[in-house]
């Protein structure tokens, strides 16, 4: 059998080597088969090769935002050749930068046709100097770098010069999208020349995951961040808890994952965090963890009367559903039971254990559904007794009362202030978003559609935020409801507000109708397109980009991930002909 | 839940009589004083009391849990998670899901699939139709106690269906995970000649844990030896079982062997792994006689757009004999790549394929038809033609063949072509009949004799041959082209013509050219369109794909720059499911019998390998309910019944323990709590 289908592949081969052996040329940022070489066009041995250098910025995914130039010649060589030589000002630098050098080497290796061994390679000399020893990465972390690359046959001298660890992560993986494999043979194949310099535009590139609808394996979320750092996105905002179900364990308060988890394999460990934490942070991504709160808040929050605490979340799983909540199972928090800020406190100091000093949370606070609160009677009682009216005023103002102990209790804990990030919601409605929530301990995840005024009210205002535009960066639209799917193309053409208090934006992948089978193919190749809207913010349309993102989504296979096909391939052969 | 109140209660009245007491004891105490002291006594009693509790004892039910943690095995094969956390009773035919280490009593921990099975009405997917009787309770065996009785006097039945018990075997092994298997390692094993000698293994059971010793599957095929199935055949089966102490007979009969495979289908639905006792499970009684409403029960793939490796399709093969749906029809062809690897045009692949790997040849196809037909499933190979032929048919010229395609990769393509590349046959050119003659002679070859061939035949533009052609009469030369095909698919078929030759609807289908007697029109214009009502006038036989119900690749926005979408929304199980057009076309019997069946529709421009199966599944098993029971107790406006859901959603998780990576359905909570979502 085996034998046959060689003999065939055999035949196949010789009758296409004998009647249509080719060669590329680039022509008008297209790469062209061409029966013969052309005099006046520089050929290509492969269309991947071809693409290196095609059009301002060749194979690039996202394009740099600085001096960009990339030659026509080509060298092959040996990855096994590169000579890294990292010059950083502190230990931990250094070793960082060996252990991102080392994901990089391994990343290109997976581009060799059969075996990267080549004869006579050059050797190549990779010089990277860092300037600061910090390791933190936030909004504040510098990722901008320089890459120079200057190359013969006799040898190839890198340079990439950055302010930190993670500029320098950048400018390899900017590297690694100059070289691809050697059809011809073993090895594989630089650009000669190269000299770029970038720098992000935003410095919150984010893609938000849930894994309380659908739990997901620690080896899904690791391909998931490895996707991420393909096209330089940043944060990981993980939606971790719902009312659906409460996977994560913090062992201050083990009864929320005890009950709450949807079994005793789909929890996450504190083990487990950490890990996610340190494989994220050296492909350059934070991991920003959300207990969402007080709304969302069902499964794990059900245990408290058992343990002489009270209701810590009250119309639990309440039937019918639609009276007290958005969408099945209810819940939400009792905010006027003192319990539940202990609560919270506990669950705040196992996670200031896990994450980087610098790092901050999101709080959640999204979707309360008055009704159920207006209709516990434990609730309206004290609210009375506090001579409140049971009006949806004095409910905004206990939902934001809740906000603000529980940010105290992270701020008491985590003594360097940082503010912590909350979803857009009746609370932060431009008239009165100030009377609830100061703007130095909050920033705002909007998630309205890019018609909405929200942004720029709040902007006026003098309110950080983060942006999910809700009819472009949902990625579990189109498959319920009369939500619309967004292809690529909207993803990568929603401008967000140009505007320094906006850190960025994230693309979410919401969990209801997503589990580890098919999250892959939904998130990619979409979320990559807002990568480069975020990274780069082109002044140009996806049109332009077509056959980058192409060669970005053949990346993402060559590491591993399983993305959507965007369309027929033949269409990625043939580029410009689908048009 | 109603446990746990009780509890509750029973506190509180325990908690008042302290306070009463206390209460007595504290008049000299300054109020406010006591009222503090009273609280945290209040709270320490409480408490106390919730430690003695026999059933509630936080520590060790910590302990317990996060020693199920420690012991977490390494599933990554099994993709069910076993949930020890829950435990589900029956309660008014639905799973009730309680806290298992908090609100049982010691009782035996009861798995979801255990009580899903035993709740309700019977949980198989798609629903039999005649007749079902079950007992709520079951038994448990191990894989090991199952032995096949074979009863047929037809040879080719008895060598095929062993090969089908084999697969059955082999996956309730899955189930029981007891081992995992690969769909690419199973038709190594399957293309081996099943061996009789090769007995199952004395069973592990002892009578202490297992209910069934002797497990045996006696099957009956009384009428027919046809191992090729085609639109007359009998797919019904009845299937029975009985109990004589620790041994179980299931027994099977049936007229052909397509409806014993059926029978084997539903006895597997009707089995379980229960984790608590780490064995498998099976409903107690049960007599089901069954049939579908509909013969042709499909499922199109295009191979052309993108490529579909061999284990991926056979993985979909999986799935459909699951689904009890039995025509694979395998658009090969289109004019983006030519993947067929054909032994007398072997150019045709050479240029037309992606790669020399992106490409099948006589062994693939070979293997794809064997593991289908153990699945009861027929492939059904499409070349399209005239128009979606471009790429794999340039090199004519060269060969001194001429032209063999026209327009070939034309631009601008919006002039001649629906979408990019063009590429449509040469009518005038004998080679081009005489290549597509050649290519059916080979893949009836290799798919065994059948009574429904697809020819293609739609969506041909005029434009392209008017730019080669001074005829007034184009759609005349379209017309000839299919007559003339039909006539070399004859010749191709040794000289018989199938009973039916597909074709897909068209402008060409609405005027007198095709012979009704032996075209079938597969309709896949929208569900309103007056086509549909002209077709069946006209005396056509149809097999329904409509667009806007069945195209399964809908909803992804437009994969060029220009252009809508060409058929957004995305359709969803539900309106795979609730699509009927038989009833709302009003079809009176003798209309309805030429509705032959239906086919859901992938096409692949915006999918690959790496989406197919979650594109798939668990829509296309809709289809599969939809064709072979047809419920009839739903408007079409009402929602789906919660039952439907509860047996999709089990049906969808048997899919998942299998190895297909189907869609889920509704957040997991919604799987675990039946009802609770809707």
């Amino acid at each position: 059998m085996t034998l046959f289908k060689n003999l065939s592949i055999l035949i196949i081969c010789l009758i296409v080597d004998s009647s249509h052996s080719k060669t590329w040329i680039c022509s008008n940022s297209i790469c062209l088969k061409e029966p013969i070489s052309t005099f006046d066009h520089i050929t290509y041995k492969s269309q991947n090769e071809c693409r290196l250098s095609c059009g301002k910025f060749g194979a690039l995914w996202p394009h740099p935002t600085g001096y960009t130039s990339i030659s026509n010649d080509r060298i092959k060589f040996d990855p096994y050749m590169i000579r890294a030589n990292i010059i950083a000002t502190s230990y931990e630098t250094n070793k960082f930068t060996g252990d991102i050098n080392k994901l990089f080497q391994a990343n290109i290796a997976n581009e060799c046709n059969n075996n990267c061994s080549i004869a006579k390679s050059p050797p190549v000399f990779l010089k990277l100097s860092i300037n600061s020893n910090s390791l933190e990465l936030n909004w504040h972390t510098n990722e901008s770098y320089v890459l120079l690359i200057r190359g013969s046959d006799n040898n190839i001298f890198i340079d990439v010069k950055s302010e930190t660890v993670f500029g320098a992560r950048h400018a390899l993986e900017t590297l690694s999208n100059l070289i691809t494999k050697n059809v011809e043979g073993n090895g594989l194949v630089m650009v000669g020349h190269a000299n770029i310099s970038d720098q992000p535009q935003f410095s919150h590139r984010g893609l938000l995951i849930d894994t309380s609808r659908h739990f997901l394996p620690v080896n899904i979320i690791k391909s998931i961040i490895i996707g991420m750092s393909i096209s330089k996105m940043n944060v990981l905002h993980w939606h971790v808890t719902d009312s659906q179900s409460f996977p994560m364990e913090f062992p201050s308060v083990p009864m929320l994952h005890t009950f709450g988890s949807y079994s005793q394999n789909e929890i996450y460990t504190h083990k487990d965090v950490k890990h996610i934490i340190e494989l994220a942070k050296v492909r350059g991504v934070r991991v920003i963890i959300e207990i969402d709160g007080p709304s969302h808040s069902s499964s794990g929050w059900e245990w408290g009367p058992n343990y002489g605490l009270g209701n810590l979340s009250v119309c639990i799983n309440k039937q019918p559903w639609r009276e007290f909540c958005i969408q099945p199972p209810c819940g939400i928090i009792n905010p006027l039971n003192p319990n539940v800020y202990d609560v919270f406190e506990k669950v705040y100091q196992d996670l200031i254990e896990l994450i980087p000093t610098e790092e901050t949370t999101h709080v959640g606070g999204d979707e309360v559904f008055i009704p159920c609160w207006n209709t516990t009677e434990e609730i309206t009682q004290i609210m009375k007794k506090r001579g409140l009216g049971l009006t949806e005023s004095s409910f905004l103002k206990i939902w934001s009362e809740f906000h603000l102990k529980n940010f105290n209790t992270w701020s008491k804990l985590k003594t360097n202030h940082v503010p912590v990030i909350l979803w857009s919601s009746q609370l932060t409605n431009p008239e009165f978003i100030e009377s609830f929530l100061p703007k130095e301990k909050f920033i705002v995840q909007t998630w309205v559609e890019s018609d909405k005024k929200l942004n720029s009210d709040l902007l006026n205002l003098g309110y950080k935020l983060i942006i999910s535009t809700k009819n472009a960066w949902y990625l579990d639209h189109g498959f319920w409801g009369k939500t619309k799917f967004y292809n690529w193309n909207t993803v990568y053409d929603n401008e967000i507000n140009n505007h320094e208090l906006v850190l960025g934006g994230e693309v979410c992948m919401w969990g209801e109708y997503v589990d580890e089978h098919s999250i892959e193919q939904k998130i990619w190749p979409r979320a990559a397109a807002a990568a480069e809207r975020l990274w780069s913010n082109p002044s140009t349309k996806s049109g332009l980009a077509e056959e980058r993102f192409n060669r970005l989504r053949e990346r993402l296979i060559s590491r591993g991930i399983h993305p959507d096909a965007i369309t027929p391939k033949w269409c990625e052969l043939n580029e410009g002909q689908c048009k | 839940m109603v446990k746990q109140i009780s509890i509750t209660e029973e506190n509180t009245d325990k908690a008042e009589s302290k306070f009463r007491y206390l209460l007595k004891m504290a008049l000299t105490v300054s109020l406010r004083k006591f009222l503090f002291l009273l609280l945290s006594i209040t709270a320490f009693i409480v408490f106390v009391f919730y430690w003695s509790q026999t059933t509630l004892k936080p520590p060790s039910i910590i302990t317990t849990f996060e020693n199920s943690l420690k012991t977490r095995v390494n599933q990554d094969h099994f993709s069910i998670p076993t949930e020890k956390t829950w435990t589900y009773k029956c309660e008014s035919d639905k799973c009730v899901r309680y806290h298992y280490l908090t609100e049982t009593n010691g009782e035996k921990r009861v798995p979801f699939m255990t009580c899903s099975m035993t709740c309700g009405d019977v949980n198989v997917w798609p629903h039999p139709t005649r007749r079902v009787g079950v007992l709520s309770s079951s038994l448990k065996f191990s894989v090991e106690s199952l032995q096949l009785k074979m009863s047929t006097s037809f040879h080719e039945v008895d060598r095929l269906y062993r090969k089908s018990f084999h697969v059955f075997l082999r996956e309730l092994k899955q189930i029981q995970k007891i081992e995992f298997f690969d769909h690419a390692k199973v038709a190594e094993n399957e293309r081996q000649s099943f061996n009789p000698e090769d007995k199952v293994k004395p069973s592990k059971c002892v009578k202490s844990h297992c209910d069934i010793i002797n497990f045996i599957v006696e099957v009956h095929v009384l009428k027919s030896g046809n191992v090729h199935i085609d639109l007359e055949t009998d797919e019904s089966y009845n299937l029975t079982s009985t109990l004589d102490n620790n041994n179980m007979v299931a027994k099977i009969t049936a007229n052909t062997f397509f409806g014993a495979r059926h029978g084997l289908s539903t006895l597997q639905q009707l089995i379980w792994y229960d984790e608590e006792d780490d064995l498998l499970r099976i409903l107690s009684r049960f007599v089901i006689n069954d049939a579908p409403k509909f013969k042709y029960r499909g499922l199109m793939l295009d191979t052309s757009r993108n490529y579909f490796s061999v284990d991926s399709i056979k993985r979909t093969l999986a799935g459909m004999s699951y689904a009890k749906l039995n025509r694979f029809h395998w658009h090969l062809t289109d004019s983006q790549s030519f993947p067929f690897v054909s032994k007398y045009y072997p150019e045709l692949a050479a240029y037309g394929a992606y790669s020399d790997r992106e490409t099948y040849t006589h062994e693939d196809v070979q293997e794809v038809v064997e593991y289908a037909k153990i699945r009861g499933i027929q492939v059904i190979p499409e070349i399209d033609a005239p128009a979606h032929a471009g790429n794999g048919w340039e090199w004519g010229p060269k060969k001194g063949l001429g032209d063999l395609s026209l327009c070939i990769n034309q631009q601008p393509w919006k002039f001649y072509c629906g979408e990019p590349p063009c590429g449509q046959l040469n009518p005038k050119n004998n080679n081009t009949y005489l290549i597509l003659q050649k290519l059916y002679e080979e893949l009836l070859n290799l798919t065994g004799p059948t009574d429904y061939f697809h020819l293609g035949g739609d969506e041909v533009n005029l434009e392209c041959w008017g730019q080669y052609f001074n005829e007034t009469d184009l759609r005349g030369l379209w017309c000839d082209f299919m007559l003339q095909v039909m006539n070399r698919l004859k010749i191709a078929n040794k000289n018989v013509m199938p009973k039916f030759v597909g074709v897909w609807s068209s402008g060409l289908t609405s005027t007198r050219c095709l012979p009704k007697s032996q075209v079938a029109v597969q309709v896949w214009g929208g569900s309103t369109w007056t086509e549909n009502y002209d077709l069946i006038e006209n005396g056509f036989n149809v097999i329904i794909s409509h667009v806007d119900a069945w195209y399964l690749d809908c909803g992804f926005g437009s994969w060029r720059q220009t252009g809508d979408a060409a058929c957004s929304p995305y359709r969803t199980w539900q309106n795979v499911y609730k699509h009927k057009p038989w009833e709302k076309m009003r079809l009176d019997g003798m209309r309805k019998k030429q509705v032959l069946g239906g086919e859901v529709c992938l096409w692949t421009e915006q999918v690959d390998e790496n989406g197919l199966d979650n594109r798939l599944w668990p829509r296309t098993a809709a289809l599969g309910e939809r064709l072979w029971t047809d419920p009839d107790d739903d408007n079409s406006l009402d929602p789906i019944p919660r039952e439907v859901f509860i047996r999709m959603s089990v049906f969808r998780n048997r899919l998942v323990e299998l190895g297909l990576k189907a869609e889920p359905m509704f957040p997991k909570y919604c799987q675990q709590n039946p009802g609770e979502c809707e």
